[in-house]
């Protein structure tokens, strides 16, 4: 049995970000990287497939410039087999179509049984490339899946839904599966494991053999929200206070 | 006649005496000695550690702590029980040995005799006191052990054992002796320095010489052979500790205190890291065990035992004990479980008091290792996010690197990047950086120093984690991953002196990071610097009064025994000192040690609670720390005691700040 | 501009934000349709056309085939733009539709600026404005980004569909939600009690006022020490990391371990006697009084609303 796991690096979300020269995108500078932490969870999923299933073979695939490698020596440490990095330093530039392609022109004719995907990343956040992955392979796939039980026929996984609903959808492989927070526990690399990722296949493809396909939309600008109020202070009465504060809350937020 | 006695009396110079006699003598020796040759090999079972370098200072420390009872007798009592016991058994057992040596030596060779005339004399009243001294004390021992402390005699049966075999063979001695000088002494003036024997032969002055021959020599061969039981016991009971502790004091740790060994990581053959049974301990570990003598010290003063946790140091050394002689292959972290492991916050307390020297933490972290690099297991998910964040970002709390060196934006202060030529480069740590209470007081000593005209500056945001937090926890491959980064940083700065507000990072920067390449760096806590500079007049501080009580932390106090100059610095300041009873090497964790400041404290009362209720007894309304870790616990401490109206947690800097002279 | 909005139907029932795609066809001016995999006793007040194929035929949960069933209407209604909320419903079925269509996909619309759709990026932290390089562009829109218009009384001229395909899904059922265990991390609005509530009592208040909003109860670390609420809603690095758009922190002085666990949230309250506690600077709106007598009046008026 074949996996696919596909992993990106993204900034942590607690770095400052700032806009770049072209005003396109976020400026890479002093940002802290790491795995997507949708994506930590796909990995642990296709490992623990592999616990359950045994004779299961697990690459994992990241695109970007040498230093997803990094983080893609994690994946390996958790327990992937190997490891495809495909090589495109423009990979922010690209929309979730253009990902898509990439992967699926990878993928094609490999054969593998389950792909995995985050169900996004953290900071597009568009939640696109695993679903037009399967579109393109044409086959089965299940998004936001927080739980999952893989046979070598079929998968059958539950659907978060909104409000604690959970829908269980059961599908034939090959499916592809896109995973969401709490799926399952991602585990801390051990050391003998890091050690032994060291070790482990890592192939680094260019990024031109597979970029197939042209973006269908453009950013035009990137820019930063209008600043936290910076702390609207409310003093007084607190019936006028209440009244203020919904106000506020009227106006700022769309939960009222 | 020249004051003397006659050895073998009664019993008999011949062969019939001596043959069973020295017989009876090798075979208690030898059953000392095969005793402790099986404890060896057992020893032997654990890793190879080097113990062994100077010999000479070794030997001499041994014979200073075990012949002056220097660390059993702190505390006093019951430390100067033991002691006067020890010492008590000491002369009797240097007596024996005087009356063999002339008896079974000297005599019988050369016809020399020196136990005779005043010699004699005062050697019958000296052996007689100490025997005294010592069947009151082990009467003592005995009422404490079983009546005061309640002890089950069931579970403690070997303690009952012990006590009453010396009890036995004390009382047997003063028969012995009573016995024979009510025959031979009683009524001369001789008699009177052996004041005990006296009163036991004046006892029987009426009875039948016949009978007190008879019961002489009936005692004299009990008494031989409980003697010989004694010895032949002592592998087989506690009464090893006699052996294993002084050799444990042979084999102690020479330092530097607090400081780990460095796990071997580049070793491309190695295939577990940490400890999970006895063999992959020390040898040390296991001798550790032996020389235990279950007496409790550590357990009283432990944080955790002290906050219903499940962690004793001394179950967990005893158990280390009890797999090595009858399981070795048992999984120790099973055995002593978990929760215990993890409940230590590594404050040397039990270290520090005990009598045995043993080192218990480096045993703790040693499994904690195994649970983290082998199973990737951690106290809690907020621990393992802890680690996450500090792989991404360098520290526990998951702040953005970038901006690290933010707090000090105002205050002038330049990177090493920005300008290298300074007198010293201040590593801020992590809470120092992000935390925003100890960020005043990271501020404050930027201020200080700089009222002293002394030119600091900061890593910024490529300081990361001194990793000590880390490392305590078990996570040794972040550890020196940190520790690399930090020192190759510092080394291609070439910078000569660094300051630490933070005894954590102090203690790493300065004896860990050794072990990974930092040399030739001056390292120190700001308290001793800051006291250097009043000390040299390059810092005022002018006195204003006020009423304070002051917290060692344990890696400032304990670990570096650095107790005065934050002391000297309060006076400096016009503090009136109010000591805590748990107070310098005394002193009780803030709970934050051992990387616990990563986890959350789920187990049995809040410890940092219990610190701040000591603090707030004493009425004086603020509580002096020297630790952002402290610091960060007393402020949640006093409110989880809801102690905010009466206790006010400081650091020294900040108390300083507000009284420096410009 | 022509849009065709795709409503969802959840066991038996049309979901009500349907209301938010009628808000976003409002605010860009334009005409729209809709399309529900729903039944006839279950409509929208919507006052256009609407394509129903029967749940009973095409199932509640069959990503294939309800792709069929928008791509059916799209070829009948030629939009501009098909629109769907940025659920999990919408979320799944818009890349399926948008790669049938050869179309760009816009996820998770939070605002319309100058015609031009703008979506967040890094949990919110910034924005970008797309423009779509297809003639026809499928669009995700956030929940809550736009308020639904009155919608009393109108009802859709409905026009049958059907497809013919059974998809790839073999639908099991669904799990309903677990007593007990609770995602703070999933709820949209979080009420928190700090130190300040005082005693366990109090945290009613606190209580009543996520009930009043529709959302979920949480505390700080020394709360949950005291036992006042249970661990599992704890927020804080040491309970759970949440990011909710509305986050009210009730007596929370605001612990370094607690601000980590919340600051991301995307308006923050803080109800404090104290002005300069930490939370002051994270918070959006700070209001200054005793949360035992405040809390209640808010709570009253917000149910009152």
């Amino acid at each position: 049995m074949k996996l696919l796991v596909c992993m990106k690096q993204v900034p942590d979300m607690e770095s400052k970000f700032q806009i770049d020269g072209n005003g396109t995108w976020y400026s890479l500078e002093d940002l802290a990287w790491r795995m997507n932490e949708y994506d930590e969870y796909s990995v642990e999923q296709a490992v623990l497939i592999k616990e359950q299933l045994g004779d299961v073979d697990v690459t994992v695939l990241s695109i970007g410039s040498d230093k997803v490698k990094e983080t893609m020596k994690k994946a390996l440490a958790m327990g992937c087999d190997r490891g495809v990095h495909i090589d495109d330093a423009n990979v922010f530039t690209r929309e979730p179509y253009e990902i898509a392609g990439i992967i699926a022109e990878f993928a094609k004719d490999k054969g593998f049984d389950v792909i995995l995907t985050g169900m996004q990343s953290q900071d597009r956040g568009s939640g696109q490339v695993g679903l037009l992955v399967a579109e393109m392979l044409d086959i089965a796939s299940v998004s936001t899946i927080v739980s999952c039980c893989c046979t070598s026929e079929d998968v059958e996984v539950a659907r978060e839904l909104e409000g604690g609903i959970k829908a269980k959808i059961k599908v034939k492989l090959p499916a592809l599966l896109t995973c969401q927070l709490g799926l399952n526990v991602p585990r801390y690399p051990t050391l003998p494991n890091i050690m032994k990722a060291k070790k482990k296949e890592l192939l680094t493809l260019p990024g031109e053999d597979f970029l197939q396909v042209a973006p269908r939309m453009t950013t035009e600008a990137m820019f930063i929200p209008e600043k936290k109020a910076g702390g609207i202070i409310l003093e007084g009465d607190e019936n006028e206070l209440a009244d203020k504060l919904i106000a506020i809350l009227k106006e700022k937020t769309a939960v009222l | 006649m020249e004051a003397s006695r006659e050895i073998y009396w009664n019993v008999g110079h011949g062969i019939v005496t001596l043959l069973p006699m020295y017989l009876l003598a090798v075979f208690g020796l030898a059953c000392m000695a095969i005793g402790l040759l099986k404890r060896i090999k057992v020893y032997k079972t654990g890793l190879p550690m080097n113990r062994k370098d100077q010999p000479g200072k070794r030997l001499l420390c041994t014979l200073q702590t075990a012949l002056l009872q220097k660390r059993v007798t702190s505390p006093l009592l019951p430390g100067l029980f033991h002691g006067l016991f020890f010492w008590s058994f000491l002369i009797l057992f240097i007596g024996t040995a005087l009356i063999v040596l002339q008896a079974d030596f000297t005599d019988l060779f050369w016809d020399i005799k020196f136990l005779e005339g005043s010699f004699y004399k005062l050697f019958s009243l000296v052996l007689d006191l100490a025997g005294i001294l010592a069947v009151v004390l082990l009467i003592a021992l005995l009422v404490r052990r079983f009546v005061i402390l309640r002890h089950s005699i069931n579970e403690d049966r070997e303690q009952l054992f012990m006590h009453v075999l010396m009890l036995l063979i004390l009382v047997t001695g003063f028969l012995i002796e009573g016995f024979r000088m009510a025959v031979t002494e009683l009524g001369t003036p001789l008699a009177s320095w052996s004041p005990v024997g006296l009163f036991i032969a004046t006892i029987f002055s009426g009875a039948k010489e016949q009978s007190m021959l008879l019961l002489h020599k009936f005692t004299w061969w009990i008494h031989l052979l409980l003697v010989i039981g004694f010895i032949a016991a002592i592998p087989f009971t506690k009464f090893r500790h006699i052996v294993t502790t002084a050799s444990n004091y042979f084999f102690k740790d020479l330092g530097p205190k607090g400081k780990l060994i460095n796990l071997d990581l580049e070793d491309e053959n190695k295939e577990t890291f940490g400890a999970v049974a006895v063999t992959d301990l020390a040898w040390k570990d296991i001798l550790d065990a032996d020389a235990c003598t279950t007496c409790e010290r550590c357990q009283d003063r432990c944080p955790a035992y002290n906050t219903q946790k499940p962690l004793s140091p001394m179950q967990v050394v005893s158990q280390i004990g009890d797999a090595a002689f009858t399981k070795p292959d048992q999984n120790l972290i099973d055995k002593i479980g978990k929760d215990a492991l993890w409940s230590c916050t590594t404050c040397g307390a039990c270290q520090e008091i005990c009598p045995a020297s043993i080192e218990h933490v480096r045993k703790i972290v040693d499994l904690r290792r195994s649970l983290v690099l082998m199973e990737g297991e951690f106290p809690g998910d907020e621990v393992m996010t802890a680690m996450e964040q500090t792989e991404v970002n360098g520290n526990p709390l998951g702040m953005g690197y970038a901006g690290r060196g933010d707090w000090a934006a105002d205050l002038e202060v330049p990177t090493l990047a920005e300008n290298p030529e300074v007198d010293a480069l201040y590593f801020v740590g992590c809470y120092g950086s992000f935390d925003k209470r100890n960020i005043r007081v990271a501020q404050s000593f930027v201020k200080l120093c700089k009222a002293a005209g002394i030119k600091l500056a900061i890593l910024g945001k490529e300081e990361k984690c001194c990793g000590e937090p880390m490392r305590k926890m078990g996570n040794e491959y972040l550890y020196q991953t940190l520790a690399q980064e930090n020192i190759e940083l510092i080394k291609s700065y070439g910078i000569k002196h660094i300051v630490t507000t933070c005894p954590h990072c102090f203690n790493t920067l300065s004896k860990d990071y050794a072990d990974l390449g930092l040399e030739g760096v001056a390292i120190d806590h700001y308290t001793v610097f800051l006291d250097e500079l009043i000390a040299e007049g390059s810092l005022d501080i002018a006195a204003d009064n006020f009423s304070c009580t002051y917290h060692d932390s344990c890696y400032l106090g304990r670990h570096n025994e650095i107790y005065e100059p934050p002391r000297s610095l309060l006076q400096h300041a016009g503090a009136s000192l109010v000591e805590m009873e748990r107070s310098g090497s005394e002193a009780f964790c803030c709970s934050a040690g051992g990387g616990r400041i990563m986890a959350e404290e789920k187990l049995g009362e809040r410890i940092n609670i219990k610190r701040a209720k000591m603090a707030a007894d004493l009425d004086t309304g603020l509580l002096v720390s020297n630790c952002p870790f402290c610091l960060t616990m007393f402020e949640d401490g006093i409110k989880g005691a809801e102690l905010e109206n009466k206790l006010e947690p400081k650091d020294i800097a900040e108390i300083l700040v507000e009284r420096v002279k410009h | 501009m022509k849009l065709l909005l795709v409503a969802e139907y959840r066991e038996g029932k049309i979901l009500d934000t349907y209301g938010e795609l009628l808000g976003f066809a409002q605010k860009l001016n334009a005409e729209s349709s809709m399309v529900l995999v729903g039944a006839a006793d279950s409509l929208p007040s919507f006052d256009g056309k609407l394509y129903l194929a029967d749940v009973a035929t095409h199932g509640e949960s069959n990503a294939d085939v309800h792709k069929q069933v928008v791509l059916d209407v799209v070829s009948r209604e030629n939009p501009d733009m098909v629109v769907l909320c940025h659920s999990s419903y919408g979320w799944d079925l818009a890349p399926r539709i948008a790669y049938q269509l050869k179309a760009a996909q816009v996820s998770e619309v939070v605002d319309i600026q100058d015609g031009k759709l703008v979506v967040p990026v890094c949990n919110a932290k910034l924005r970008r404005t797309l423009v779509p390089g297809s003639a026809l562009t499928v669009a995700t829109i956030q929940s809550g980004a736009f308020a639904a218009p009155e919608l009393a009384g109108a009802a859709p001229r409905v026009e049958s569909i059907e497809v013919s395909t059974d998809g790839s899904y073999t639908f099991l059922g669904y799990e309903e939600a677990t007593e007990g265990g609770v995602d703070l991390t999933k709820a949209d609005i979080i009420v928190s009690a700090g130190r300040g509530v005082g005693k366990a009592d109090n945290v009613g208040l606190v209580i009543d006022l996520a009930k009043a909003l529709g959302g979920e109860y949480a505390a700080s670390r020394p709360v949950v020490d005291s036992e006042w609420v249970a661990h599992e809603r704890q927020v804080g690095t040491t309970g759970q990391t949440v990011a909710p758009k509305l986050y009210i922190a009730c007596g929370i002085s605001g612990a370094i371990q607690h601000l980590a666990g919340m600051k991301k949230s995307d308006f923050i309250v803080a109800i404090n006697t104290d002005r300069d506690a930490p939370i002051a600077e994270e918070a959006d709106a700070l209001v200054i009084a005793d949360l035992l007598q405040f809390v209640p009046i808010l709570t009253e008026k917000i149910q009152s609303l």
